[in-house]
């Protein structure tokens, strides 16, 4: 896979462009709107599950751009980035061809908690999205911008209920027809860019801010509730300005360990990584931002920044008195710049230099592009299901930062989710969803849909109940599996791969299991072990496996004929044997949990005036956030138990009119058949 | 047959001196209840629920039965180690009279009927077993707090049975149109007791350990989550170190209490005992200023035991009067003779009544017929010395009226001298004299067996905290565990213990624990 060569990037604008002409005159089953990390994983996902589908990017350069920080995955995150690749998606092998430096995070805190991290070239990064996409089948990429979200008048049945046509493009002549239509617009949904007093529209430096047509319509024609926040980005800075003697050199892992369970190794030699380093504030720092608070218009704003990614600003006045880390991190193998990871400002251009030369490494650093500031709307969430579909709306996805959320990896995941329920729903299947009790992915949007945001969302291990499950190791056991043959988004190759590896390890495991020998047995076979078991008591290999000090290979070396062909899932046995008893404890939480999740109530329930005993202001929370699941629902703030009782009770016997219903009509033509049948006797 | 139904207490008829020990119970129901809950899988969603619940299904209060009912796979396990069956279940939906025993202690908690519900025909429809028992709260509370122990048992939810029995489909409609509603009257109840406890000091002390716990575990959190990237203090896991350690001393010592609070809950268990014709049935009459027993002057009257809830200075007290303890050859009498003894064992404070006139007119010679009485009525196991020291007997001589004024005298200088007897108070139900001094006596008795919730440590109020607070001391050992092997496995251990607490001071979600970090430390990239 990694040997492969990318298509010069030249040959891909030329045949995008070429199929833009015809563009037009075409229906397609899905529309993307943005080729950002959602709106790529979005298209690819969606021709993957079959739809053939456009993606508008009002600049074919800046698909697949990192507008950020240069790195992906992470604690929490790289859990994100390990799911999407079990479920077929980009970002894993695209990391694992443009990372040039590699580490696995909290190494030393368990294998649950484990963050694959990479450095990215931006470039090498932007590269292999744009040579994907172009040889995705049934997927077409278009450069354009959209003036327009073209959706149905509301239906008078279903007053508020609307259905996604199509879009307009700008200077488009005739409008662009689709059954589904993902927006993946990022922070241009009324964006405005900030750098010290002066403001601008737009959602990232140097594009063109995105068309007011699409906000008025979400706002005012859907009446899609909607909010405000803000982000930031800090300046690039020259790499020669920098004084690294300065810095404390941290460096890559010595063997990178790739993020797509399609790898062995990445595209980078081990040798070739670069380092990153690590400096810290001064009080000097604390002392500009203080000076020049009044020249700061983004940080008076009151739009709800997060918390945990906040400008060097906040950071200063929140946690005045102490020295903060600034990373600076390379952006490629062959860029002359660096990202100080931990300095987003927005302070005037003059006032950043200043800043930045307090912090010592940086004393005589030079600014290439400057910091700022961005101020967006957000759809609040729980307006969406959980198939990350619009609930007023048929056919109207959106995934990424306009669902509030913050981070490549959230959005990528989203985009997945987005892209493969938005072809279903085009090919006339039933939408999916994914539980929090069986990934990351399921968390996050679980969490959006049922709970919404105040800040920009961000993926942590603390959210995932299920922790100890849900590792980045077995990704592929949880999703690939399942996304082949229940969803449809993964291809026969890595499909095949899952069930070898699922094979192996079942194989390796029973083979384990049934290596049972007495604990003196045991204590033979590996003398250096402390085997604390009482005397005489059975043991499996499996349960020997759960000790510390044990390794896959010590075991494989004590029982080569049996064990050393497993030896290519070592780690992975290792962690199984580990966490197994953990999981089956949670086991029937997580059995609870899908039970409720199995149950669903119908989204056009009108809770404010349903028949049954239940307080207003019950009504009024189901009524806002129209909780998909019977599960969703009992995760509700203010729900009482009874409540849900009288949910599921609503519910059920709902389903028993309908069951009868249909009985009673089948009943009845039934006869009417067998009457057609004797008159028509002789 | 196929309906059975919650019905089981109403419609059956209990005995529990039947020398029969089978009951056969008619569950006969004119239509199978409607089945139509079914999950996707075709499975009804109720049967799968793997935990085993289990909760007292009667009305609280005084009453002569209460049914505890637990329903889940392990309520087999239970029902075994509880009633003794060591081999096989009773036949199912059959009363079985048996001891029930706390299956770890072994002690005798009290006779009943069990029964036993096997899956699919069962109120729930998962297995289930029902412990017919004496209404008493503190037998009602023993048996919970036994049940509690059996592995694979929690205490139920509000509301919890019938939702799984709705859940199954073993309830028709009619039913559970009432079911939200009966739901909401319980959650309600349960939330009042909340709030009287949670105001108290027992409260602040579980508010104040909640507290405690979410901080230990955003601090694990915050360690696992950012100081890869972040400054994270050093010796941030050294501090949970020893918040954890603090908090597993703490509940240690709080668990151990012997059960202070529970008295405090269900009201101290006093018992009346002695010889015939003491004037035991008067005495409670006296005490409860109403004629709860009947009383007359031929020996062997009380023949059961006769319960009343009183409320002595402000503490809940449970009297029992029983049967005059002497040899009969009547079978009934034998019995209550049997029960009077029981109820001593398990009592918390038993008032040893004697009869003034049979004692000998020589105060010495009185002493030592009062020390040989003593032991005669004191359960056999025990040691004099050690249960008149642990307070648990009070001895009264009664119908002083009838003694002259310096023969009384001089008897109360005497067993005062006397070391090794339990606190004295001569009385006479008749005149009621001396009765105000006893009252003062019973008082700071029943006052120290409750423990003074306004001074001196909180006590457990409920079986259900306790279970609750001991997994929450269990899992902060996975904590100790795994600190050093594996800080996701460690946590685990933080949080299962702050579910466990939450149980009783409410939930913690994951925001909450986010909150603490971001206040706690500078979380910046």
């Amino acid at each position: 896979m990694l040997t492969k060569k990318l298509p010069p990037l030249n040959s891909f604008l030329s045949l995008v462009s070429r199929r833009a002409s015809h563009v037009t005159r075409q229906q397609y089953d899905v529309i993307v709107v943005g080729g950002g990390h959602a709106g790529t994983e979005a298209a690819a996902a969606a021709a993957r599950v079959g739809a053939k589908t456009l993606l508008v990017s009002q600049k074919i350069q800046t698909i697949g751009a990192l507008s950020c920080n240069p790195s992906l995955g992470g604690v929490g995150k790289g859990q994100l980035v390990r799911e999407v690749d079990a479920l077929d998606g980009l970002c894993g092998r695209a990391g694992d061809w443009a990372g040039i430096h590699f580490s696995i995070l909290n190494r030393s805190k368990g294998p649950a908690v484990w963050g694959p991290r990479a450095q990215l070239d931006r470039q090498r990064y932007r590269e292999f999205i744009q040579s994907e996409l172009l040889s995705t089948p049934r997927l077409t990429v278009l450069e354009g911008s959209v003036e327009e979200l073209l959706v149905s008048e509301t239906n008078p049945e279903q007053p508020g209920h609307h259905r996604v046509t199509g879009i307009l493009l700008a200077n488009g002549s005739h409008p662009v027809s689709a059954s589904s239509v993902i927006l993946t617009t990022g922070t241009f949904l009324s964006g405005s860019l900030f750098i010290g007093q002066s403001t601008s529209p737009g959602g990232r430096i140097g594009d063109a801010p995105s068309s007011s047509g699409l906000s008025h319509t979400l706002k005012e024609r859907l009446g899609l509730r909607v909010g405000r926040l803000r982000t930031g980005t800090p300046p690039r800075i020259l790499r020669d300005s920098v004084d690294f003697s300065l810095a404390v050199v941290q460096p890559p892992d010595g063997h990178p360990t790739p993020f797509s369970f399609l790898n062995t190794r990445t595209h980078c030699k081990p040798e070739e990584q670069l380092p990153c380093h690590l400096t810290y504030t001064t009080p000097g720092v604390e002392r500009v931002v203080k000076d020049s608070l009044h020249l700061n218009c983004h940080i008076q704003e009151d739009a709800k920044g997060p918390r945990y990614c906040p400008s060097i600003e906040s950071r200063v006045l929140r946690f005045p008195g102490r020295r903060h880390q600034v990373w600076l991190e390379p952006e490629g193998l062959t860029s002359d710049l660096l990202y100080p990871q931990g300095l987003s400002m927005t302070m005037p251009p003059d006032v950043q230099l200043s800043l930045i030369r307090q912090i010592p490494a940086l004393h005589r650093a030079k600014i290439h592009t400057h910091g700022y500031g961005v101020q967006y709307d957000f759809v609040c969430p729980t307006q969406l299901s959980p198939a990350l579909q619009v609930k007023n709306t048929q056919g109207l996805f959106l995934a990424g930062q306009i669902n509030g959320t913050t981070g490549y990896e959230e959005a990528a995941a989203q985009g997945l989710w987005a892209g493969v329920n938005a072809a279903r729903c085009a090919l006339s299947m039933p939408t999916v969803s994914l539980s929090r009790t069986e990934s990351y992915i399921g968390v996050l949007i679980d969490d959006l849909v049922s709970r919404g945001v105040t800040e920009p969302y961000r993926m942590f291990t603390s959210r995932a109940e299920f922790r100890t499950a849900l590792r980045p190791d077995n990704a592929d056991m949880r999703l690939t599996l399942k996304g082949f043959e229940e969803v449809g988004c993964v291809s026969t190759l890595r499909y095949q791969e899952a069930v070898r590896v699922r094979d192996s390890l079942q194989d390796a495991q029973a083979t384990l299991q049934a290596l049972s020998l007495s604990s003196n047995s045991w204590k033979k076979q590996l003398p250096d072990i402390q085997i604390s078991e009482v005397k005489n008591t059975v043991m499996t290999g499996m349960e020997v496996l759960q000790y510390n000090n044990v390794s896959f290979e010590m075991l494989a070396s004590a029982f080569p004929e049996s064990l050393s062909r497993h030896m290519e899932f070592s780690q992975r046995l290792k962690i199984e044997a580990v966490y197994r008893p953990h999981c089956n404890l949670q086991k029937k939480e997580i059995e609870r949990i899908q039970k409720e999740e199995n149950l669903l109530l119908p989204h056009d329930m009108d809770y404010l005036s349903l028949p049954v005993s239940m307080s207003q202001e019950v009504r009024e929370i189901l009524d806002r956030v129209r909780p998909s699941t019977l599960g969703a629902a009992t995760r509700l703030q203010g729900i009482t138990p009874a409540a849900i009782v009288h949910l599921l009770n609503y519910v059920r016997s709902a389903e028993l009119r309908e069951r009868r219903k249909h009985r009673k009509q089948q009943k009845e033509e039934r006869e009417e058949e067998l009457c057609a049948a004797k008159a028509s006797l002789p | 047959m196929d309906g059975p139904v919650a019905g089981s207490v109403t419609g059956t008829e209990l005995h529990f001196d039947s020398d029969a020990s089978k009951v056969e119970v008619g569950y006969c129901r004119g239509t199978p209840p409607c089945r139509f809950l079914s999950t996707c899988d075709g499975l009804p969603v109720g049967l799968a629920d793997a935990e085993t619940i289990f909760a007292l299904s009667s009305g609280h209060g005084r009453c002569g039965v209460a049914v505890v009912r637990a329903s889940g796979p392990a309520s087999a396990t239970a029902l075994r180690c509880m009633a003794g069956l060591s081999r096989s279940l009773p036949p199912p939906r059959t009363a079985l009279l048996r001891s029930i025993t706390d299956s770890q202690s072994k002690e005798v908690l009290d006779r009943g009927l069990v029964f036993w519900f096997p899956a699919p025909h069962s109120f729930t429809g998962e297995d289930s077993v029902e412990f017919h028992i004496h209404g008493g709260p503190a037998v009602i509370t023993a048996v919970l707090q036994a049940l509690g122990s059996v592995p694979g048992m929690r205490p139920a939810e509000a509301g919890e049975f019938t939702r799984r029995a709705f859940q199954a489909g073993k309830l028709d409609l009619t039913e559970v149109e009432g079911l939200g509603d009966l739901i909401h009257a319980e959650t309600e109840a349960q939330r009042r007791q909340a709030l009287r406890q949670m105001s108290g000091e027992l409260g602040h002390l579980y508010q104040d350990w909640t507290h405690k716990l979410k901080r230990c575990l955003a601090h694990v959190e915050a360690f696992i989550d950012f100081s890869e990237d972040e400054l994270i203090e050093d010796g941030v896991l050294n501090q949970v170190d020893r918040w954890v350690c603090d908090l597993q001393a703490e509940m240690e010592q709080h668990l151990k209490d012997e059960r202070r609070g529970e008295r405090l809950r269900s009201g101290v268990q006093v018992v009346i005992a002695g010889a015939t014709n003491a004037g035991k049935s008067s005495l409670l009459n006296t005490l409860c200023q109403r004629p709860a027993a009947i009383v007359s002057p031929i020996a062997g009257t009380t023949r059961d035991i006769v319960e009343t809830a009183l409320d002595i200075g402000g503490f809940p007290v449970l009297l029992s009067d029983t049967a005059g303890l002497r040899e009969s050859q009547d079978l009934v009498e034998r019995e209550g003779v049997r029960r009077a003894r029981e109820r001593v064992e398990q009592a918390d404070l038993t008032l040893v009544v004697v009869d003034c006139a049979h004692l000998p007119s020589d105060a010495q010679q009185a002493a030592a017929f009062l020390q040989e009485h003593l032991r005669s009525v004191l359960p056999t196991q025990e040691q004099p010395e050690t249960v008149f020291a642990a307070d648990r007997f009070l001895l009264l001589l009664n119908k002083t009226d009838l003694l002259p004024e310096e023969q009384r005298q001089k008897l109360d200088r005497e067993l005062r001298r006397v070391s090794g007897f339990p606190p004295v108070c001569l009385i006479s139900c008749h005149t009621n004299e001396g009765l105000q001094d006893f009252l003062t006596v019973l008082h700071s008795s029943v006052k120290t067996l409750c423990g003074d919730p306004l001074s001196g440590a909180p006590t457990l109020t409920q079986a259900r905290h306790r279970a609750h607070l001991q997994q929450c001391f269990a899992a902060l050992a996975q904590y100790q565990r795994y600190r050093d092997i594996d800080l996701a496995l460690a946590a685990e251990g933080v949080r299962l213990a702050l579910t466990s607490l939450g149980r009783i001071t409410g939930r913690v979600g994951a925001e909450e624990i986010l909150d603490i970090i971001f206040k706690d430390f500078c979380i910046g990239k």
